[in-house]
């Protein structure tokens, strides 16, 4: 196994009035290519920045993260945007589909910033099938539950076959049935594409299921298990 | 499906809030509208006067000069005005220093009775020997010299073709020329004839019954058009007429121009003053609704810049609305506007009461095309800033804010 993730001394701090808060505290981990692991801690524990930060989303105040061999906040913001386009995708808590796109449109769209030439429509169809939601493709986020929703974020977030997932709470509000249906799959993508899987998740039962847990509390991490 | 285009994206998010995205469009249309009416009418005033004057033929109109009024009015308005003055004064204004052609007209307003089919209509009598102002404009040239009974009509005057007939104090007179259109209904609402014809006119119609006689005087004119010697100005040669010819007034075509010019400037200011505080309305209204939209949407533009989105994918997103929303309003204003010129076209040329020729198709292309420049500019100018914003926005901050 390679590592596809090296962070390394890791601190990011937020300002809230006079007090600053650091989010995220020196932390340091390496994440081998096809692994899966997972996150554990409370609210406000610092799992969403730390996310957040290896995914290029947010400039850490020091350290390095470096994605398959690239140290991704010494290269442009352009060739940054690439790379989450090309290797990361994120799923969300939150519902994150664009509400004037249907299913299809927001499960393709991050071909739109993509520079493959390929046609996505039987990618995209085939994941839906997985996920249990192809009978909505002309569906608008409105007309869907917040079930269906989360599995088109989730078939959005394979599309361009990223070689990372950065999941925050990926089955947070979902009913237990959704919620092992969505694990299955990506336990399938784990296995069968070797996607790496960082998951955020406050719920232990669900973290038992990854290979490895760490633990964050006050923007610290340390391994639990694995 | 192929892959989804950000034009595509544009579309659908405009669709997403159907009135806001309907109130920059009408913001856009009214600035674009009022912009397009107002420089059409310009134009078309413009270019009337450059070819009214043109076809007027002469640097200089020699009219009595307590007539001065009656004979600008004439000219701007087309309103029939009937002045005369003795025909020695076209002999002493040919003789005049810097005078090249001199020739004279004189005006008869037909009888608004049965003897004559266009009432109150300015005919026209000139010199067939001196002319150079009526037979050069013919639309189809006629190569032999007018009879006596044959008559030449102005643009304006849509009942009769060439080969009509037309009938004044009781005597008919064939149509053979039709003079091109000027805007200047002095011209085009005429009716031209050698002054012989007219003198036979109105002499005949004293003999017959029923006829209401033509009061034409004898050994008048109206008016003396003159051309000026090239390297002379013609402002000298009207001083000179006026200090040479006792009891005349020399008004200059140029000066005429300056004037109407000034007349729809005073005119046209105002609506111009409203326009622009349309324009910056608009500009405010589109710059604090894409303010509102990037707001708005902070959570999705940091979800589109998590999916890979770069940043001028995001730019290019915000703008790729607003110059849709822009040339929309645009297209709408003109189309609103060209309705509104075309509805009101009479009253339009009724208020102004100065001449009025439509634009050719090049100079309204030349107009759509600068309407299409400003209402882009209104609506890009106007995004531009909120589109930097959103663009420049760090993809974690936006996504939170938008929690």
């Amino acid at each position: 196994m390679d590592a596809i993730i090296e962070v390394k001394d890791l601190t990011k701090t937020y300002r809230v009035g006079s007090d600053v808060i650091k989010a995220v505290d020196n932390v340091s981990f390496t994440v081998q290519r096809g692994d899966f692991l997972s996150i554990l801690g409370h609210s406000g524990s610092g799992k969403t920045t730390l996310l957040s930060l290896i995914g290029g989303l947010t400039k850490p105040d020091s350290g390095t993260v470096i994605i398959d061999g690239t140290d991704i906040w010494a290269i442009s913001d352009d060739e940054l945007s690439e790379l989450r386009n090309r290797k990361i995708n994120f799923i969300y808590q939150f519902a994150s589909l664009v509400p004037t796109l249907n299913v299809i449109e927001n499960v393709l769209l991050p071909t739109a910033f993509s520079r493959e030439k390929t046609d996505p429509y039987e990618y995209a169809i085939e994941l839906l099938k997985m996920l249990k939601i192809d009978d909505k493709v002309n569906s608008y986020p409105a007309q869907l539950s917040g079930g269906q929703q989360r599995r088109v974020a989730i078939a959005r977030a394979f599309i361009n076959r990223p070689q990372i997932i950065l999941a925050d709470e990926p089955t947070g509000d979902l009913d237990e049935e959704t919620e092992a249906e969505v694990m299955e799959f990506f336990q399938k993508m784990n296995r069968e594409n070797q996607i790496t899987f960082i998951m955020v998740t406050h719920n232990s039962a669900l973290a038992k299921l990854t290979n490895r847990v760490y633990r964050m509390a006050r923007g610290r991490l340390q391994i639990e298990n694995g | 499906m192929a892959r989804i285009s950000l034009f595509h994206i544009a579309r659908k998010n405009l669709r997403r809030k159907l009135f806001r995205s309907t109130a920059i469009v009408a913001s856009v249309m009214v600035v674009a509208g009022t912009l397009f009416a107002v420089t059409t009418v310009i134009e078309s005033v413009e270019r009337s006067l450059k070819r009214g004057t043109a076809r007027l033929g002469a640097d200089i109109m020699v009219v009595p000069a307590e007539a001065e009024a009656k004979a600008k009015t004439a000219l701007l308005a087309g309103e029939p005005s009937i002045f005369y003055m003795d025909r020695e004064v076209e002999e002493k204004v040919r003789r005049v220093r810097g005078v090249k052609r001199a020739s004279s007209q004189v005006f008869l307003q037909s009888a608004s009775y049965q003897c004559c089919d266009l009432a109150n209509m300015l005919l026209i009598g000139f010199d067939p020997e001196t002319d150079f102002t009526i037979m050069p404009w013919l639309s189809k040239e006629l190569t032999r010299p007018l009879g006596t009974e044959e008559v030449i009509i102005g643009r304006g005057i849509t009942a009769y073709t060439v080969g009509s007939k037309i009938r004044f104090y009781g005597k008919e007179f064939e149509v053979v020329g039709i003079l091109e259109e000027t805007g200047m209904d002095f011209i085009d609402n005429s009716v031209f004839m050698p002054y012989d014809a007219l003198k036979k006119l109105a002499e005949e119609s004293k003999k017959k019954k029923g006829v209401v006689p033509a009061n034409l005087p004898v050994n008048k004119i109206s008016t003396v058009l003159v051309q000026v010697d090239p390297e002379i100005s013609a402002r000298r040669v009207a001083i000179f007429i006026e200090h040479d010819v006792d009891g005349v007034k020399a008004i200059e075509a140029e000066q005429v121009i300056a004037s109407v010019r000034r007349q729809l400037f005073i005119l046209l200011r105002s609506i111009l003053s409203v326009s622009l505080i349309l324009w910056i309305m608009a500009l405010l209204l589109i710059g604090v609704v894409f303010s509102m939209i990037v707001n708005e949407r902070q959570r999705e533009i940091g979800l589109l810049r998590a999916m890979g989105a770069k940043r001028r994918n995001i730019f290019q997103l915000i703008m790729t609305e607003a110059t849709m929303l822009s040339l929309i309003g645009g297209i709408l204003g003109i189309i609103g506007g060209g309705a509104f010129l075309y509805i009101f076209r009479g009253h339009i040329r009724e208020a102004l009461n100065i001449p009025y020729l439509w634009p050719s198709v090049g100079e309204y292309l030349v107009l759509i095309v600068l309407c299409i420049t400003l209402s882009l500019i209104t609506g890009v100018g106007a995004a531009l800033y909120p589109a930097i914003r959103s663009m420049i926005m760090e993809p974690y901050n936006a996504i939170r804010r938008g929690e």
